[in-house]
């Protein structure tokens, strides 16, 4: 059912984009060229260590890179929209509008001093549009319900006629995020609005940030490490809840997780990364059941199974590459052990092996 | 100062309080201490039992005088003298000869003085040092920051007798000089309306004499704005580094990715976090200014009680000396005290 | 356990030399804290080699007699204009043209301003140097050793805390008499309880990182703990303290010149200079404004330099 989900035509295409970080001691070429397709309505799972790059990814499709970054080279395309062009300006239209994004540490990526209504009613307002559809939806059918926006969006229907007073919107954004926090299943809406941050749980918390992120309805949702924080119960019910909502909400989700048993939970296809770049993508039982680039390969390896269990874990030999001075050619060549000659030149290129199935490796 | 958190029952901040009481009382005591030794152990000016003796007085008048009073006991007596006379609500006598009058009288005549002039360079400090410091946050690096800083720096950095003459010269001299409207140079005018808060601009604005309000004021603006210049850099500093550092925290990218204008980030996400430590340290700034206006008194001749105290010091007054640092001591704890206190209000991660 | 314990202070010192370097980094990044600097060394070298640029015979006005100098009357010379404030022989001849005009003295302002940076210079560097020193010692010690020392010394401090800081040093002034050195003493007693307060943080703070207890694990006494590592790790806000210091010195320094503490009225000292013109604001202005002009650049520059520092040294803007 999953594989049925990929259409031909991606939402999100990101080309040899490359990212480089001037400090004091170097330049750190972040991202080295990354390849990525998202389909729409997929989950798309970007697993790697940490330092491969995959939050710095998240930072540039979202535009909030920090000053001494640049993106050197390559394109990121969303709805046929290039990203990379962009001014700042646009990039914060589409963060307001089309892309979510849903951050690792709820404690201390919410406001201490301001409510949880504050916090979710501001993603609403800066949405016209969407008010607007809102206000409309309430006076022809006296309720209005965040679902009935989805349909909307995906309808393409805009009801527009005139511009609606501010009282209005005000009362339909209330609603609507009471709405949308039952929908992130969280009990007693009302009371949660009026609360702080520090007054709710980890999982409250994070669930309310996946109502900030989908009170956008947007066409990409990102999820950077959002269950890391969390202990494991927790996890299992914000996965659940994401999958749930998937359904409803018609988004392309990228999710960002160095768990690979996360990623066995949610995702529909996962990509690998290291080093800076995309090393394999795959449809996730494909991946775990024929792994093909070494890296992957010794990745898996490493998993404790429970059905198979050894004496000592296995582990990769070395450590992560330093950014600055990167090895040349393929980055993962002085820790694989079917390292060529070819490894050191070019870097190998993203090649599908099998249906649906992308290696960069010069083994094949 | 003391760091505490407080969680779970309210008794904790009484208890809290009634330590710094204590601590209150023996600084207190210990400030009455040394400034006793220093002034009455050390006689420079004018004898200490000069405001209990007239010139016609012969020398075996004054000699009984003096004994009366003790001046001829050792220093320690003449400390437990004191406080057995303060418990009594005697201060003891100040000003020169024969013209003395109680210590707490005169200290309370000018106190209010004082007072007004604090609050106004209170509220100068804040409106310029905050924006100032806003700024220098938001543009860090950039030319707005340099010169902001500069600006606060320099009023940090200027002598505060320098700059009140400068102001005078400029506003009063020149301006008069040039058929521009002036202000005033110096003194306030005098007390006309009847004392109910005992600022002269309150009970000028409760007694609905306005022109009374203008004078005074115009007779502030000088003096208020030099003691302001000098301390605002202080703020700005602080706002500027409480504001880096909300900046750099992660519910600030948070609002950012939202697609919330930067406008809307200052202002709704970033500002409110980062003055919560400012305005309270307000009230500890409140406190310093009322000591600190010693020398601005001076310049514009503002009778306050810093001008008195200034006179006391040159006289080798002890009585008004220890009134003074009394009041003084009592202030400063209370402020730090008060402020304490109202971080844990304002802050609403701390919960009772 | 010697050599341990040399290894430890080697790599303590690498660590600290990496730090001074990304610390000079920072600082050539940092526009406002080369200005200062700048303008800093300009003073310093004015400092020094004033006894060259000006006659140092300057300052002390002819006209002896009966083994003291007299200063019969009080002449203002602006830049070409004589102000005569009475009758009176005139006591000094020099140069024509007066660029600041004279004080009250007849002295040509620009050589006694000139005169007077070492002065006030010297007088800050020997107050902040005693004062840090024996606040940073004290602080030191009463934050290493804690117990009963250390709640002595805070109360102690909290006295003088309570206390505004010019007032206390007027009163000690006014006790001590009217030498350099007493007015030095009042000073350092009113300026070296904020040492005692930010050492006193850092010293706690740094007694609970593990290398302290590593140390005495090797077998090292407390005092060498203490003054060859704890005490060097902490040292940097007391820099920065010390730099701001040095302009808030000069400002209180001269603030009491100008109350009339000064040892000899005609001083050289830019308190001292801008008292002179204390009774003549309106009619001779400069010489109230620019003694008070240079303070002001002085102070500012230490100011530039410290506050240039503390950012510098902020461990959180650092990557």
């Amino acid at each position: 059912m999953a594989e049925k989900r990929a259409e031909s035509q991606p939402v999100l295409e990101i080309r040899n984009l490359k990212v480089n970080f001037s400090t004091y001691k170097g330049i750190v070429k972040a991202l080295n060229g990354v390849d990525l397709k998202l389909y729409s309505r997929e989950v798309l799972a970007l697993v790697g260590e940490s330092g491969c790059g995959k939050s710095v990814t998240a930072q540039t499709l979202i535009g909030l890179l920090p000053e001494n970054a640049s993106i050197l080279e390559g394109e990121m395309i969303l709805n046929g929209k290039n990203l990379t062009k962009k001014s700042k300006e646009e990039m914060r239209m589409l963060r307001a509008q089309a892309i979510a994004i849903v951050f690792q540490d709820p404690m201390t990526f919410l406001n201490p001093v301001l409510t949880i209504e504050t916090q979710l009613e501001e993603v609403f307002m800066l949405q016209k549009n969407l008010l607007r559809e809102a206000v409309a939806i309430q006076k022809a059918e006296g309720d209005v319900k965040f679902a009935d926006l989805i349909k909307a969006k995906s309808a393409g229907s805009s009801q527009t006629d005139k511009g609606a007073s501010k009282k209005e919107t005000k009362k339909v954004a209330k609603k609507l995020s009471i709405d949308l926090l039952r929908m992130v299943k969280l009990p007693d809406p009302k009371r949660i609005l009026k609360q702080y941050p520090f007054e709710l749980s980890g999982g409250m918390r994070q669930r309310a940030m996946i109502a900030m992120a989908f009170a956008r309805r947007p066409s990409l949702f990102i999820a950077d490490e959002i269950t890391t924080a969390l202990d494991v119960t927790i996890q299992a019910q914000i996965l659940h809840l994401l999958k749930g909502l998937r359904d409803r909400i018609d988004a392309s989700t990228l999710m960002i997780t160095h768990d690979l048993s996360v990623a066995a939970e949610v995702a529909d296809r996962i990509a690998v990364m290291y080093g800076g770049n995309i090393v394999e993508t795959a449809l996730t039982r494909a991946l775990f059941r024929k792994p093909f680039h070494p890296y992957t390969q010794m990745l898996l390896r490493a998993i404790p199974n429970i059905l198979n269990p050894v004496e000592r874990l296995e582990s990769i030999p070395g450590t992560v590459p330093e950014m600055i001075n990167p090895p040349p050619g393929c980055r993962f060549h002085p820790r694989c052990p079917h390292a060529m000659e070819i490894c050191k030149g070019e870097r190998p290129k993203l090649l599908e092996v099998e249906k649906k199935h992308e290696v960069a490796c010069y083994l094949y | 100062m003391c760091q505490f958190r407080i969680q779970g029952s309210s008794l904790k901040i009484y208890e809290y309080i009634i330590r710094r009481l204590i601590l209150l009382f023996f600084v207190l005591f210990a400030v009455s201490a040394l400034v006793f030794y220093l002034v009455r152990g050390f006689p420079t000016g004018i004898a200490p039992w000069a405001p209990y003796i007239t010139s016609r007085m012969t020398p075996e008048q004054i000699d009984r005088v003096i004994k009366a009073h003790g001046f001829d006991r050792p220093i320690w007596e003449q400390f437990f003298y004191w406080l057995r006379d303060i418990f009594n609500g005697d201060w003891g006598l100040t000003g020169t000869w024969a013209q003395g009058r109680p210590a707490n009288e005169v200290f309370f005549d000018h106190f209010p003085y004082t007072v007004e002039l604090s609050i106004f360079g209170t509220i100068l400090t804040v409106a310029i040092g905050v924006p100032l410091g806003i700024i220098s946050a938001i543009k860090n690096n950039k030319f707005p920051d340099h010169l902001s800083r500069i600006i606060a720096l320099a009023g940090y950095s200027t002598p505060s007798y320098w700059f009140g003459f400068m102001l005078q010269l400029v506003f009063f001299y020149y301006f008069s000089l040039w058929g521009l409207p002036y202000l005033p140079s110096s003194g306030a005018p005098d007390f006309i309306v009847p004392k109910i808060t005992g600022l002269p601009i309150f009970d000028g604005l409760l007694a609905g004499n306005l022109g009374y309000v203008w004078d005074e004021f115009l007779h502030l603006i000088l003096p208020a704005f030099s003691l302001s210049f000098i301390s605002l850099g202080f703020l700005a500093r602080i706002v500027r580094a409480s504001l880096l550092e909300v900046l750099r925290q992660d519910y600030i990218t948070m609002a950012r990715s939202k697609g919330l204008s930067e406008r809307v980030v200052i202002y709704r996400h970033a500002l409110k976090n980062a003055l919560i430590p400012a305005v309270t340290l307000t009230g500890i700034f409140f406190a310093a200014l009322l000591g600190g206006a010693m020398i601005t008194e001076f310049v514009f001749s503002w009778p306050g009680v810093g001008q008195q105290a200034l006179r006391a010091v040159f006289q080798g007054d002890s009585n008004f000396l220890l009134v003074y640092s009394f009041v003084f001591a009592i202030v400063i704890v209370s402020a730090n005290l008060v402020v304490d206190v109202l971080y844990a209000f304002i802050d609403p991660r701390i919960k009772y | 356990m010697q050599s341990r314990e040399e290894k430890v202070r080697k790599g303590e010192w690498e660590a600290r030399i990496a730090d001074l370097k990304y610390t000079l980094h920072l600082f050539r990044k940092n526009p406002l804290v080369m200005i200062g600097t700048i303008i800093t060394l300009f003073f310093v070298a004015l400092a020094l080699l004033s006894n060259i640029i000006v006659d140092p015979n300057l300052a002390y006005a002819s006209g002896y007699e009966g083994g003291m100098y007299r200063f019969d009357r009080k002449y203002m010379w602006s830049a070409g204009h004589i102000i005569n404030w009475g009758p009176g022989i005139s006591i000094y001849s020099g140069p024509e043209f007066f660029y600041l005009g004279t004080d009250g003295w007849g002295r040509d302002l620009l050589a006694m301003i000139i005169l007077s940076i070492p002065v006030d210079l010297y007088n800050a560097v020997v107050i902040v140097s005693i004062a840090a020193v024996f606040g940073t010692l004290i602080g030191a010690i009463a934050g290493y050793v804690g117990g009963i020392f250390d709640e002595a010394i805070l109360r102690i401090t909290d006295i003088f805390f309570a206390f505004p800081g010019l007032v206390l040093a007027l009163v000690f002034a006014a006790m001590f008499g009217r030498t350099m050195e007493t007015l030095q003493l009042a000073i350092v007693l009113v300026w070296w309880p904020p040492y005692v307060r930010l050492i006193r943080g850092q010293i706690l703070s740094e007694k609970e990182k593990p290398y302290v207890e590593a140390l005495r694990a090797l077998g090292a006494s407390h005092i060498r703990i203490l003054f060859r590592h704890v005490l060097l790790n902490s040292i940097f806000p007391i820099l920065v303290q010390i730099t701001m210091d040095l302009g808030g010195v000069i400002l209180t320094f001269s603030a009491l010149m100008f109350l009339g503490f000064s040892p000899s009225p005609s001083m050289p000292e830019l308190g001292n200079l801008a008292a002179d013109g204390y009774g003549h604001i309106f009619d001779a202005p400069w010489v109230m404004i620019f003694p008070g002009l240079v303070m002001l650049v002085i102070s500012l520059a230490f100011n530039l330099v410290g506050d240039g520092l503390r950012d510098v040294l902020d461990p959180r803007l650092r990557r």
